[in-house]
């Protein structure tokens, strides 16, 4: 709607005073008198209907309607409000005029209702209360940060940038001076841990503090901005707003590949992308022209929606939740603003409508489906589906070209062994019909002896197959012995049965929905008598009625512990498989068949009940085809085409030099196959665009008013430059038009609360009315304009902070500024507050030595409890602690399961990333001590770290030591008197070690000792170790 | 003027003496040097008792979680007409705007296999299944119109808790932490105990949400350390362990001293709660010590892990102060074969629910705790022949959102009392319906909270555990 007031009257009074003091009428009805709240009532009605054109972008008819003081001042030709005479104001006359008439306003949109004429004429007859404390209409937030002139200060020459003019001159308002620089070491982990998140090392402390270089700091902040670890620091608290996790969320929880978008944040923050080619890539890379591949894989910001793919969910519904997330998250990454109220009604106090949220929400709604049904007909059917896109890997490329290469080789000597096997061969058939007269023989074996290696029961029955009972164990290894008395078998049959009594009949044992079962080795082995060597029998081909891909029948046999036979799918109905022997097999009187049935794929794929068949005779016979025996029956050259084409196949699958390039073949498809490049989530617009409504109440079943992909009325244009509707990729350019009032003063703001612990307005999460107000608002919008004239630059806002003197003030508190500012939200002292969770992981093992500075690549373990991952509903996973080095990477590159978050960091205020968040709390709990002390992952670091200090100061005296600790873990030499302490903790540690040398073998436990050191002394100095890892100082930017 | 440094130690020392048995938190303290009394909510030590809004019914609350959804209609709600009309098509009118999780096509009325009685004074209907349970009859206020908004689990298992059906709120629990602090320092405030898996929502169930982490559930496991790194390392002995602590004690000390953070003074107290901790947690989960009679009124087993067990261990919570203590039990979602499972899973947890009123009552502590029983939604009045996988199956009951049970007994609940009605096959209430919102404002008020006022600013919205809606049920309360 656009209102525009050429204005006429003339002038009269003006006059705003106190409200009236009626209330309602007797039927709850307003009576004309009833009091009108500014606030809520007239205020929202001026922004939704007028400022448009009449605020502070526009002022038709010099007129503005968002301020006080001008609005009651009227336009160009004069007042057009005239305090208690609705009759005299030119505003009543125009809203009033009928619709279509040249001058009725808003001249564009819909006229004002009834209602809303009676609200403003009852409102200028009540003498048009408009609060001093309201005197902006539009919220400060939303018109357009300009860059302020530098306020004067007395103190001049302490300031090193605009920032601290800024800050110094709230200091002297407030009769407050800055506190001095923070010492040396202070300064160097201060901002080493800000700009990369990893204390510095003793060598970098004395490096800086023997450089006595006037520009040393800002050498050493250039130094720390080009670090490859500044994007794994500052990915951290953006993964927070983008709601990265690994896995779905909800109840089926399993995991999705989207680390590719985690390593895209930290490429692009470490290339410091400006921060709008950041936003457009994000939000829209997909829809750049020719876009890149990582432009694509920056769009996985919406993919980390968590997605709902419980069995029994409405996919819809799923699709729908899906986008208010992103829209939800847009307003607060972006907007720094609530958006959510707007899904039921339009926003109590910011002035956001339904309409404005459903525009935004249109924006989303054309991306494809990730999460429906497999069939339409089965509710339990829901599959996670959505765009995954492949990525390419030059590494990865030339191994699957060689491979290739490989493959084509293979193929074409399988054509020429086919072409000789063309050839007719009259030794070959004689043999093969002398063998389909020898028929063989099926005999169920009769089971002597059954084995579980998991303890499971069992149960022979009649039918001689043996049914699995009690608990399923993840794996098992069934041994089963019969002593059958035959000679001359040429084969085993196994079969896999299905039962009642089995989870969704079997033939598996893991759940109903899947009983699959995986079996890696059958082996047999015959004993001659009781009690002799017993002879290992060797298969020399399987077959099976069905193989699951990739789990063929022949990985039962071969010795590859990997393979395996499994049959997904074809789950709930029986199968069986045939292992061939090398040569025939005897088995009488007093010997005995011992079968080994190896089943590790853990979650109880194991088979839960079975048959075990010997077969003698000619084995090949039972498998030879009618089609074949008939074909044979027949003269070679008078064969049809069919019966050649059956006869060669026979043959082919017969013939040892064929089988062996055939198999060769299936092993390099399988190498290549699983090395196929990683894949990401990405997003992508369908063909078919959906319909786009405003939902009434919120609910997508009940679609009201049809809307377009709209921007908020409040806010700056959006111009799509045309006439075709805009797009995701308008939406992303609109946020970081220059004109728009949030994105650069809410981002800046985070930044800001990064490194001081709170922000210049301390709700990062909302910049609206009810947010709290700047306590700097000047340095915010300065910081804002800087941030946007030098091209969206993040490296420059952080490094423009940190050189400012504000920053390296000392952090120590002194009461007149604990009593004066105890929030420090006038600055006039440093920093000082607790890390984040994934810092004080960072931190621990960075001390102890141990930390490994790899990035990059899908999620890594570290060490957690048993037990914190079962749960019901999704795939089972087992948890794996990662090998090698890769278990202390940083913690960025934790595994994050929503449904079960590593504990460690929970207890430090990570979440769950269920949703968008833009600050965590900062607590300080017991759990956080137990934590520390006791986790095995912090247990092992300090382990590390005793034998660092023992290593790295060989041959030195115990002061030396501590001091060395000392200055590792915080940066700084310790005090006489904090050295006293350490020492007397080291020397009553080493009394009771002697006292109980055994107590120290078990605390070192398997932690490697280098040669001269004793378990003893390393036990002693853990103690140390521990307590400079558990200081307040240690987990604190000081 | 006395200086920064001796405040904060004498406040400090104030707390390891033990005096005012408190920690106090950074403005805390701020205000202590300024004698200011005034403080904000997020001022205060966020651990410490806090004065209810109005006079409390209950101190504590117990919550009996079956993960999966019981079937109301098996155990609570009888109705005859459905029994009667057993394996007839549904009338069209009944199924009208309904969703269904899995079930479609034709609809199959199913009534209940298992037989009814009236038990007590009260008269309270209650299915043979519940036979320990019925014997308490008259101390429970069964709910039998509990309606919610979601049909899937684990979104409805959020919505229950945490009023908000797509996680990121903070729980029931969490709130009721937020608003009353603790009366024990050697204990969380807030313990949940399982048995069997976690259910579909994960831990968001107990999670803090958008409120600081010092108000989470903090899970209390059957296996391994009671609590997550509570135990010392193998080869550290507790002696060991303190002389640590008293360095890393005498250490943050001096840096208070030198820098002044009263955050340094609340790390250091809560060190000493861990400390604590690593002695009355192991305490008390060792129920060896009970007597003979006392574990066998629960059907609990010393070293074993079990509902009854929890339930047990409950009891000693309560005992102990502990504010909020919730038993998560899983595997109540029969879709299938219900006539078998369902009296199974009864059979786990029957006789401990009574036990556990029964227990408190003679130690005089029913009065002062709540006990809930209930779970994510209920089941439908159809019968379910077919599973997730479109197979047949041994028919069970579907999810169902608009009528369901639950059951609230001790501090402050009308025992005996049988409230809302729905109509004759049990699908929506006809009379006194009663939303998850109704609930969880009755269950703050209960423990002396305002669901209106209770309330935390987040992302510009002053939040509630109930958003904008919630009645108290005036009529379940004494």
């Amino acid at each position: 709607m656009r209102v525009i007031f050429p204005i006429r009257s003339a002038t009269l009074l003006l006059a705003l005073f106190a409200a009236p003091v009626c209330g309602l009428g007797e039927d709850g009805a307003r009576s004309a008198d009833a009091p009108i709240d500014f606030e809520t009532e007239v205020r929202p009605l001026l922004v939704r209907a007028c400022v448009e054109c009449h605020g502070p972008q526009k002022q038709e008819g010099g007129l503005r309607l968002d301020n006080r003081a001008a609005a009651l001042n009227g336009g160009d030709s004069g007042k057009v409000v005239q305090p208690g005479a609705p009759g005299e104001s030119e505003l009543i006359r125009r809203v009033a005029l009928p619709a279509g008439d040249p001058e009725i306003m808003p001249a564009v949109g819909d006229p004002l209702t009834g209602e809303q004429i009676e609200l403003l004429r009852n409102w200028i007859e009540q003498g048009a209360v408009w609060p001093a404390s309201n005197q902006d209409l539009v919220h400060w937030a939303y018109q357009r940060p300009e860059r302020p002139t530098l306020p004067e200060v007395e103190r001049a020459r302490w300031t090193a940038n605009p920032v601290d003019r800024f800050v110094l001159a709230r200091l002297e308002e407030r009769g407050l001076a800055p506190s001095p620089r923070a010492d040396r070491e202070t300064l160097i982990r201060r901002v080493t841990l800000d700009l990369i998140g990893l204390p510095p090392s003793p060598e970098d402390v004395d490096a800086f503090l023997n450089d006595d270089s006037p520009i040393a700091y800002e050498e050493l902040v250039d130094r720390l901005l080009a670090s490859d670890q500044f994007g794994v620091r500052w990915a951290r608290p953006w993964l927070d707003y983008a709601r990265y996790a690994d896995s779905h969320g909800f109840q089926r929880d399993d995991f999705r590949d989207l680390w590719p978008y985690r390593d895209w944040v930290v490429d692009a923050l470490n290339d410091d992308m400006p921060f709008d080619r950041f936003s457009v890539e994000q939000l829209a890379g997909d829809l750049l022209p020719n876009a890149a591949e990582s432009q694509r894989i920056a769009t996985g910001f919406n993919r980390s929606a968590p997605t709902n793919v419980e069995a029994g969910t409405e996919p819809e519904e799923t699709r729908v939740n899906q986008i208010f997330d992103r829209v939800n998250t847009l307003g607060m990454v972006w907007l720094g603003s609530t958006l959510e109220c707007c899904q039921c009604h339009d926003h109590k106090y910011d002035p956001f409508t339904m309409r404005d949220y459903y525009g935004l929400f249109a924006f989303f709604n054309g991306t494809e489906i990730e999460a429906d049904r497999a069939n339409p007909d089965v509710p339990g059917s829901i599959k996670f589906l959505g765009p995954s896109m492949p990525l390419t890997d030059p590494v990865v490329q030339r191994q699957r070209d060689a491979l290739q290469t490989e493959i084509d080789a293979v193929a074409a000597e399988l054509t020429a062994r086919e072409a000789e096997l063309q050839e007719f061969d009259a030794e070959w058939e004689t043999e093969l019909a002398g063998a389909i007269a020898d028929a063989p023989q099926e005999h169920p074996l009769e089971v002597t002896g059954f084995e579980s290696s998991g303890g499971a029961g069992h149960e022979v029955l009649d039918d001689r197959s043996i049914l699995l009972r009690g608990d399923a164990p993840a794996r098992d290894t069934y041994t089963i012995r019969a002593r059958p008395n035959l000679s001359g078998v040429t084969a085993f049959k196994l079969e896999a049965l299905t039962d009642p009594s089995l989870p969704g009949k079997g033939p598996g044992r893991g759940d109903a929905e899947r009983p699959n079962f995986v079996l890696h080795a059958f082996r047999l082995s015959v004993r001659p008598t009781a009690g002799g060597e017993p002879q290992t029998v060797r298969f020399v081909a399987a077959t099976a009625d069905f193989s699951q891909k990739n789990y063929d029948v022949a990985g039962a046999i071969d010795q590859d512990p990997k393979s395996a036979w499994a049959i997904h799918p074809q789950f709930h109905k029986p199968h069986w498989a045939v292992f061939e022997t090398e040569h025939p097999v005897d088995c009488t009187g007093e010997s005995a068949f011992e079968f080994q049935l190896v089943q590790n794929h853990g979650g109880a794929r194991t088979i839960g009940r079975l048959r075990l068949s010997a077969i003698t005779g000619d084995y090949r016979g039972a498998t030879i085809p009618s089609a074949v025996a008939t074909a044979l029956a027949v003269d070679h050259r008078e064969r049809t085409e069919e019966q050649r084409d059956a006869v060669l196949s026979y043959r082919r699958d017969h013939d040892e030099t064929y089988r062996e390039l055939k198999a060769k073949h299936a092993r390099l498809e399988k190498e290549l196959a699983a090395i196929k490049p990683p894949t990401t989530l990405v997003m992508q617009e369908v063909e078919q665009q959906r319909a786009n409504a405003v939902f009434l109440r919120g609910n997508y079943q009940t679609p009201g008013e049809p809307v377009t992909p709209s921007t908020p009325a409040i806010l700056h244009d959006l111009d799509a430059g045309g006439d075709a509707a805009p797009t995701r990729m308008d939406l992303a350019r609109w946020l970081v038009d220059p004109q728009n009032p949030l994105t650069a003063r809410v981002t800046v703001n985070r930044w800001w609360a990064e490194l001081f612990g709170h922000g210049l307005v301390t709700t990062p999460e909302d910049f609206g009315v009810k947010g709290e107000r700047p306590t700097h608002p000047d340095l915010l919008d300065w910081l804002a304009v800087e941030f946007m004239e030098s091209g969206w630059s993040m490296k420059h806002v952080l490094r423009t902070i940190v050189l400012s003197e504000t920053y390296r003030q000392s952090s120590a508190v002194t009461p007149e500024l604990l009593a004066a500012d105890d929030q420090n939200l006038f600055y006039a002292r440093g920093p000082r507050f607790r890390m984040s969770a994934e810092m004080v992981r960072d931190n621990a093992l960075s001390i102890a030595g141990l930390l490994s500075l790899n990035r990059g690549g899908p999620p890594i373990k570290p060490y957690q409890p048993d037990g914190i991952w079962v749960k019901v509903g999704g795939q089972r996973y087992d948890y794996k602690v990662s090998p090698g080095e890769q278990r202390y990477r940083r913690g960025l590159y934790v595994v994050l399961k929503r449904g079960a978050p590593y504990p460690s960091f929970v207890n430090f205020d990570a979440d769950n990333r269920m949703a968008c968040r833009v600050k965590r709390p900062r607590s300080n709990t017991p759990l956080q001590a137990l934590t520390l002390m006791n986790d095995p992952v912090y247990v092992e670091a300090a382990k590390a770290f005793a034998a660092r200090i023992l290593t790295e100061r060989p041959e030195a005296s115990d002061e030396v030591r501590i001091a060395f600790a000392m200055r590792v873990a915080v940066a700084r030499p310790p005090e006489p008197a904090e050295v006293d302490v350490l020492s007397a903790l080291l020397e009553s540690q080493r009394s009771a070690v002697a006292a109980d040398p055994e107590s120290a073998i078990r605390l070192i436990g398997e932690f490697p000792l280098s040669p001269r050191q004793t378990a003893g002394e390393l036990a002693a100095w853990y103690a140390v170790a521990t307590a400079v890892l558990n200081l307040d100082e240690t987990i604190s930017k000081n | 003027m006395i200086s920064l440094e001796q405040t904060l130690l004498q406040a400090t020392r104030r707390q390891f003496l033990g005096r005012s048995g408190v920690c106090l938190g950074a403005a805390a303290l701020a205000s202590l040097l300024r004698e200011d009394s005034s403080l904000r909510a997020a001022d205060r030590d966020p651990r410490a008792a806090r004065p209810a809004m109005s006079p409390p019914r209950a101190k504590h609350v117990i919550y009996l979680h079956m993960i999966g959804a019981p079937s109301q209609l098996d155990l609570f709600t009888h109705r005859p007409e459905l029994s009667a009309r057993d394996g007839e098509e549904c009338p069209e009118s009944f199924l009208e705007g309904r969703r269904f999780a899995f079930i479609g096509g034709k609809m199959t009325l199913a009534g209940s296999p298992f037989r009814f009685s009236r038990h007590g004074e009260s008269g309270q209907e209650i299915s043979e299944l519940l036979p320990h349970l019925s014997g308490v009859a008259d101390e429970l206020a069964i709910v039998r119109t509990l309606h919610t908004e979601e049909i899937n689990h684990a979104p409805a298992q959020m919505f229950l808790h945490t009023g908000f059906g797509r996680g990121g709120r903070p729980s029931f629990g969490s709130w009721v932490n937020y608003g009353l602090g603790t009366e024990n320092q050697n204990l969380p405030a807030y313990v949940v105990m399982l048995s069997g898996p976690l259910g579909g929502a994960g831990t968001s169930v107990w999670s803090n949400g958008f409120l600081p982490s010092v108000y989470q559930g903090v899970q209390f496991r059957s296996s391994g350390d009671p609590v997550l790194f509570l135990s010392n390392p193998d080869g550290q002995s507790d002696a060991d362990r303190r002389r640590i602590f008293d360095a890393v004690k005498s250490l943050n000390e001096r840096r208070l001293a030198l820098v002044g953070d009263p955050e340094i003074a609340t790390r250091i107290s809560q060190y000493e709660m861990a400390y604590r901790m690593q002695t009355s947690v192991p305490d008390l989960m060792d129920i060896a010590h009970e007597t003979k009679q006392t574990i066998d009124l629960y059907g609990a087993q010393p070293g074993g892990a079990s509902f009854a067990n929890n339930c047990l261990l409950a009891r000693r919570l309560v005992e102990r102060g502990v504010r909020i203590i919730e038993l998560y039990d899983a595997d109540w979602d029969h879709h299938s074969n219900i006539r078998k499972s369902l009296p199974e899973k009864c059979e786990q947890v029957d006789r401990a629910m009574a036990a556990l009123i029964a227990d408190l009552k003679q130690r005089g502590l029913l009065d002062e705790t709540l006990i809930v029983w209930g779970s994510e939604f209920g089941r439908t009045p159809l019968r379910q022949g077919v599973n997730g996988e479109g197979n047949s199956t041994n028919p069970g009951r579907d999810h169902h959102k608009d009528a369901y049970c639950t059951w609230l007994a001790g501090g402050g609940v009308k025992g005996g009392v049988s409230y809302g009605e729905t109509d004759e096959f049990g699908f929506s209430p006809v009379d006194k319906p009663v939303h998850v919102h109704d609930l969880n404002a009755t269950l703050l008020h209960l423990l002396g909270l305002d669901h209106e006022r209770l309330t935390f600013k987040y992302q510009g919205r002053e939040f509630r555990l109930t958003d904008v809606h919630g009645e108290v049920l005036h009529d379940l309360i004494v």
